[in-house]
């Protein structure tokens, strides 16, 4: 997997991604990557295919690889597929988000950091 | 390869494995020999850490979101010692008269499975939770559902000494939920039935299973040593949930003539709906789901639910990305949730199949009706949620991110058939029911009303596969009086003249 363009697109879904210290990158790429491997390279294949589709459809209209664009164009890029006539590119846009996501609130550390830190004891919080 | 001889061999230890192997128990008490044999691990009481990810990808097969063939839904289903019972949220419902009258199987009647059902919910410990231990992610949706005069219930749960971690779907850390693995399983080994965990069944063959055991990095290690086994039995119970059951009866080329295996498979597709309120409320503290409205399961063919999910499954259940999503991420301590179910109808052509590795392909069409069932589903909750008080609600078939409270009298027009576009909105389901269901004959059946495989007196399904249309409410107690109907067969085979 192309991880900059990766880390690029991820950044829009989320972001946050684009404010995460080395560290934190590592985390997101290590969840990533991890999920990558548990998957047989068809999918794999299937993922780079389509993070290139991203990359090179503004060619077109752009002139620009997706790196490229400003913020507002990549969104527009991004929306394209969301709202896609063709089942096959929502769906892949759909797994890409996917990825992103679970890299980024997968971390234990923002899962607690938007809020969420469940306790064995949670009943407790109820009736303090 | 090992070869082994038993009298029965059970696929699976879920919610159908788990009640076959403890129904067998006494058989075994007198010496006839059992065995369980179950993909998954048993894990170690330590290993329920809570972590979501690492958590689904130990306990689900393939992390929780198995894609359709489409890819425009994913499914979840457990791989444990235990099965999906590991994961599942315990609600506990006894399956409806006119949902038994529409299956129409002959032979098979309600108060044959409530009385069966009835016994399960005893052994199970269900009961409900009191009101002191609801969160207000679940007492709101109640108190807005009465205000909206729609009929709403508190679902029975089975849990002994929960103490409201609210990870009931990444496996309960302190061992409150009543799953087979608590329960049944090993009531059925201290019988002496054999469980034997990391074991996938590759085959069934006459009177035998080809099976493989694998090292894992987690749980306890198998009973039997990694490799393959061939294990002979006079009967085969397969339990190993309504996909893998399918899959694993399809790649086996059964002597018999089963047109319709696999097919007529139901999901109850659902929708996890998500609004904000303007002050935190406590959501994630708490068993997680205490409340049901069915007040639209006949007219629109739908039924909501409370739930409460985990930050990654949340972020991805929510269409959209960006700030707007961020920022609604972020508020996390502020959300409410509701889960949508649809109330799909059977159709033949919704089907289990193989691929050519034998591994299972599971094709399913979001049709018209079942997408309009789950729209108006996102119209109601959204109603709910503002009747709750939220500032905004997250509908996915929207235009928008989010409706606005200024907007909360403009639900139906916001919310509309364009954006409920399959692969645009998250879909997913864990109520797989069908497949290999019950009848009269081969040509619209695979197992007679007591899960007998026509032509294969020998080979028995005892499992969700086995329901000819949904269930229409949470399957897992239904499940078990199957499979407890199976016991009661296979039994009286095995204890018959020759036990045959
Ligand atoms: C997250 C979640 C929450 C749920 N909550 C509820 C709820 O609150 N109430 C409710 O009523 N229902 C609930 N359900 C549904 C319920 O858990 C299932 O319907 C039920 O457990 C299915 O029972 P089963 O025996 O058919 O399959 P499972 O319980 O899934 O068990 C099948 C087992 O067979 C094993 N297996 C499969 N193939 C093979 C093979 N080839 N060889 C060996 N082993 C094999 C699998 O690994 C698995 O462990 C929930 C499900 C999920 C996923
Ligand atoms: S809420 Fe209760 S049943 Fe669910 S995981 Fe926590 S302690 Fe277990």
């Amino acid at each position: 997997m192309n991880e900059r363009l990766f880390l690029a697109v991820a950044g829009r879904i989320v972001p946050g991604v684009g404010s995460l210290d080395a560290a934190g990158r590592q985390a997101f790429l290590a969840l990533v990557r991890e999920f990558m491997e548990s998957k047989p390279p068809a999918l794999r294949r299937q993922i780079d295919l389509f993070l290139s589709l991203i990359r090179w459809l503004p060619l077109a209209r752009h002139l620009r690889p997706f790196e490229a664009l400003s913020p507002e164009r990549q969104d527009a890029v991004l929306l394209g597929f969301q709202e896609s006539r063709l089942l096959l590119l929502r769906r892949g846009f759909w797994g890409l988000k996917a990825l992103a996501f679970m890299g980024y609130y997968g971390r234990p550390v923002a899962a607690a950091a938007v809020g969420w830190r469940p306790e064995r004891e949670g009943n407790r919080r109820l009736h303090p | 390869m090992t070869e082994r001889e038993y009298d029965v061999v059970i696929i699976g230890s879920g919610a159908g494995g788990g009640t076959v192997a403890k129904e067998l128990a006494p058989l075994a008490k007198s010496g006839a020999r059992i065995a369980v044999l179950e993909w998954g691990p048993r894990f170690r009481e330590e290993e329920f850490t809570g972590r979501e990810i690492e958590m689904a990808a130990r306990l689900y097969h393939e992390g929780g979101g198995v894609l359709t063939k489409d890819g425009a839904m994913t499914l979840a289903f457990g791989k444990a010692y235990g099965g999906s019972t590991v994961v599942y949220t315990g609600t506990s419902l006894v399956v409806r008269p006119d949902t038994v009258a529409r299956w129409g199987v002959k032979g098979l009647d309600h108060a044959d499975l409530a009385r069966r059902s009835a016994k399960y919910m005893a052994e199970n410990n269900v009961h409900l939770i009191p009101e002191e231990d609801q969160n207000e992610n679940n007492r709101l949706f109640r108190d807005a559902c009465r205000r909206l005069s729609w009929r709403v219930e508190q679902f029975p749960v089975n849990v002994k000494g929960c103490r409201g971690s609210g990870l009931c779907n990444l496996g309960c850390p302190n061992a409150a939920k009543q799953g087979t693995h608590r329960v049944q399983l090993p009531q059925a080994e201290s019988a002496g039935v054999e469980v034997i965990t990391n074991c996938k069944v590759e085959r069934i063959e006459d009177r035998a299973v080809l099976a493989r055991v694998a090292p894992c990095r987690f749980g306890f290690p198998s009973a039997w040593e990694p490799g393959e086994h061939r294990v002979k039995a006079r009967f085969v119970v397969v339990c190993g949930g309504a996909v893998n059951t399918c899959a694993l009866l399809l790649r086996s080329n059964l002597p018999a003539r089963l047109p319709v295996l696999g097919k007529w498979l139901t999901t109850h597709p659902a929708l996890i709906l998500v609004a904000e309120h303007p002050r935190p409320i406590t959501n994630f503290h708490g068993h997680p789901k205490s409340y049901y409205c069915d007040h639209f399961t006949e007219s629109r063919r739908f039924l909501l639910e409370t739930c409460m999910y985990f930050p990654f499954m949340t972020a991805k259940s929510m269409c959209g990305f960006g700030a707007p999503h961020e920022a609604m991420m972020r508020r996390f301590d502020r959300l409410q949730m509701i889960l949508s179910l649809a109330i799909d109808p059977a159709r033949e052509h919704n089907a289990v199949g193989i691929n050519a590795a034998g591994e299972p392909v599971v094709d399913y069409t979001l049709a018209d009706d079942v997408l309009n069932s789950l729209l108006e589903s996102m119209r109601a909750a959204a109603r709910i949620f503002f009747e709750a008080g939220a500032v905004r609600v997250h509908a996915p078939a929207t235009e928008r991110f989010a409706i606005e409270r200024a907007d909360r009298e403009r639900i139906d027009d916001l919310v509309v058939r364009k954006w409920l576009r399959p692969g645009r909105v998250s879909i997913s389901a864990a109520h797989l029911m069908g497949g290999a269901r019950m009848g009269a004959g081969p040509d619209d059946s695979v197992t007679n009303e007591w899960g007998e495989v026509h032509g294969l007196p020998w080979l028995f399904v005892g499992d969700s596969a086995l329901f000819p249309r949904c269930a229409e409410i949470n399957p897992y107690l239904t499940i078990m009086a199957l499979a407890d109907r199976v016991a009661e067969r296979v039994t009286r085979r095995l204890s018959a003249p020759g036990g045959r």
